[in-house]
């Protein structure tokens, strides 16, 4: 039995890009590669047996023959396959810029295996001495958390379009926010450090804090605002027709469609809190990182290597627990 | 009653909403407004509310002027004008009776809305809603937990419970199956009967519109070209409204279809 033939016009093939437009791209990828051997100012030389070449150039020049044959058998548009020249290029021309290269790992090893064995042997009766510093970073985390997090939630309903009185203030808003944004958590840690005066004169803490709190803020507001973005609008239209005011559609419309991200986004923060607050310690805010950065002017890798052990695990309790109080609040 | 005097719509982008509407709605009447998609059906509910501000002419409910430059105007205008929406537009997270209570905003201080702490005797009304849609079962469920007929049913309460003089319905049963919408549009007659509320209606079957209206509105292009009691809109009366054949599946259209 056979099925009776459909009548239809024959099937398009995909289109084989011009040929003319690939050795375009062939004469950019060779004038890549000039470019490669004459801004390379790496002297490390491969050696094949016959003849030595220059490493960093050659490494370029068959990352580029390789994308330029992937795409012509991919039958990929000439404007793609130009745009992945570019990235390999843009990608060569950084790492050769800083001599990246994995050697030092191996050729330097001797040097780093001495702390590597200190770290194998973690002194695990360091961990419980210093349990109260553990107990600082938490509170540090739980404070933070809740002060940045309802702050944010403000920023971000005066921010977004959705929810904020007027277009001006959304803006404003939204600008303020990029700005805290823009600042990373040890930026922050820096300032308050230099304000508060840090571990040393006993106000770490405090400005571990407040640096948390800045960090919180920023992406809270980021990630609730466009949550906000893009609620279901038919719920506000809703409110609006009963006459209800912005801030009773805000409460009643908005927030309950908004508040699982909210919630998730929150213990996402707490979490990070948990690791921020080892790099902030070593910037002089307190809690555990200031132990870190105690032992590590001592040069007692096998007390850091308890601590780290622990960070581990306490990340990975915080970890699942708010993953699973996520799932069940989504 | 409503009464739109040369009523315009221009949209920011344009586009003619209303082009010079003239209606009269009496108190209590039971209007249902038919036409094609994009014949200005929805535009003509939404400026009684100033959810569409309309550009020139005058509109007035009961006897105050539609003004829809002013948000505090707009609001108390709003409060006693409930709409409801094809897509029902309920908060699906929070429960039904909460969905209700929203029907209470514009007589709730904001300090209540803000903490859900709302009044003895506001919730007593949002329950009595419940009730004259028979759903008050399900008080406490949250309202994503309810079918598509019962979620428009809890709409309809939480507009009885703005306690309204008009009750504007867009689609209200386009995205139910006909033993569900014939269940809906009972129930919003039945109320327009018992309580005197004014109801406007968009619909999209004709055959309903025949059975709940008391009156029926054409429209075409943004404008009102068919008015007048239900046993006036016969097959050829609508078809001159439509401006094609009731049955064709493939007719072009001449106009007004966008």
């Amino acid at each position: 039995m056979s099925t009776p033939a459909i009548e239809a016009p024959a099937r398009p093939q995909k289109p084989r890009p011009a040929a003319s437009a690939y050795a375009g791209l062939l004469a950019a990828a060779v004038g890549l590669i000039l470019f490669f051997l004459w801004s390379s100012t790496s002297t490390l030389q491969l050696d094949i047996g016959v003849a030595r070449l220059p490493l960093y150039p050659i490494l370029g020049a068959l990352g580029v023959f390789a994308v330029l044959a992937l795409c012509w058998r991919a039958r990929t548009g000439p404007l793609t396959a130009l745009g992945a020249l570019a990235v390999i290029g843009v990608t060569w021309w950084g790492g050769s810029g800083i001599g990246f290269t994995l050697a030092p790992l191996w050729e330097d090893f001797d040097r780093g295996w001495p702390i590597i064995q200190e770290f194998l042997d973690p002194s695990w009766g360091f961990i419980w001495r210093v349990w109260d510093q553990w107990v600082v970073t938490l509170a540090m985390a739980v404070v933070a958390t809740g002060i940045g997090c309802s702050v944010g939630l403000l920023l971000a309903m005066l921010a977004s379009p959705v929810s904020s009185p007027s277009k001006p203030v959304s803006q404003a808003v939204k600008a303020i926010n990029s700005v805290i944004r823009s600042i990373p958590d040890i930026g922050y840690g820096l300032l308050f450090v230099a304000m508060l005066g840090g571990t040393a004169a006993g106000a770490g803490e405090m400005a571990g804090i407040l640096a948390l709190i800045m960090f919180n803020i920023g992406i809270i507001a980021k990630l609730t605002g466009e949550t906000i973005d893009s609620v279901d609008k038919g719920p506000l239209e809703a409110a609006d027709a009963t006459g209800s005011t912005l801030l009773q559609r805000d409460r009643i419309a908005v927030l309950p469609q908004i508040l699982p991200g909210y919630s998730s986004y929150s213990l996402y923060v707490f979490e990070l809190n948990i690791r921020a607050s080892v790099v902030l310690g070593i910037v002089g805010a307190g809690g555990i990182g200031s132990t870190i950065s105690v032992q590590l002017s001592h040069f007692n890798y096998s007390n850091i290597s308890a601590i780290m052990i622990a960070l581990v695990i306490v990340v990975l309790i915080v970890d699942y627990v708010s993953l699973t109080i996520r799932r069940r609040i989504t | 009653m409503i009464r739109f005097s040369n009523v315009d719509v221009v949209y920011p982008g344009g586009f003619q909403g209303l082009k010079g509407v003239d209606l009269t709605i009496d108190k209590g009447e039971f209007v249902v407004i038919v036409g094609l998609s994009g014949a200005g059906k929805s535009t003509l509910i939404r400026t009684i509310n100033g959810l569409v501000p309309y550009t020139s002419g005058e509109l007035t409910v009961g006897d105050e002027v539609v003004d829809p430059t002013s948000k505090g105007k707009i609001r108390r205008l709003r409060s006693s004008v409930g709409m409801i929406f094809q897509s029902f537009n309920l908060v699906t997270r929070i429960s039904v009776l909460n969905n209700v209570l929203v029907g209470r905003c514009s007589s709730t201080p904001a300090w209540r809305s803000l903490l859900g702490w709302y009044r003895a005797e506001d919730k007593e009304l949002a329950f009595q809603s419940l009730e004259r849609v028979g759903i008050v079962d399900k008080a406490y469920n949250r309202a994503s937990a309810l079918s598509g007929g019962q979620q428009q049913r809890v709409a309809i309460a939480r507009v009885l419970a703005q306690d309204p003089e008009v009750i504007l319905a867009d689609e209200p049963v386009a995205s139910l199956d006909p033993p569900t919408a014939h269940r809906v549009l009972q129930d919003l007659r039945r109320i327009n009967r018992e309580l005197g509320i004014t109801t406007i209606v968009n619909l999209h079957h004709l055959e309903m519109a025949r059975k709940y209206a008391d009156r029926v509105i054409g429209m075409r292009g943004g404008e009102v070209v068919f008015d007048g009691p239900v046993e006036e809109a016969t097959d050829a009366a609508i078809e001159e409204v439509y401006q094609r054949s009731l049955t064709a599946g493939d007719a072009a259209p001449e106009s007004a279809a966008h």
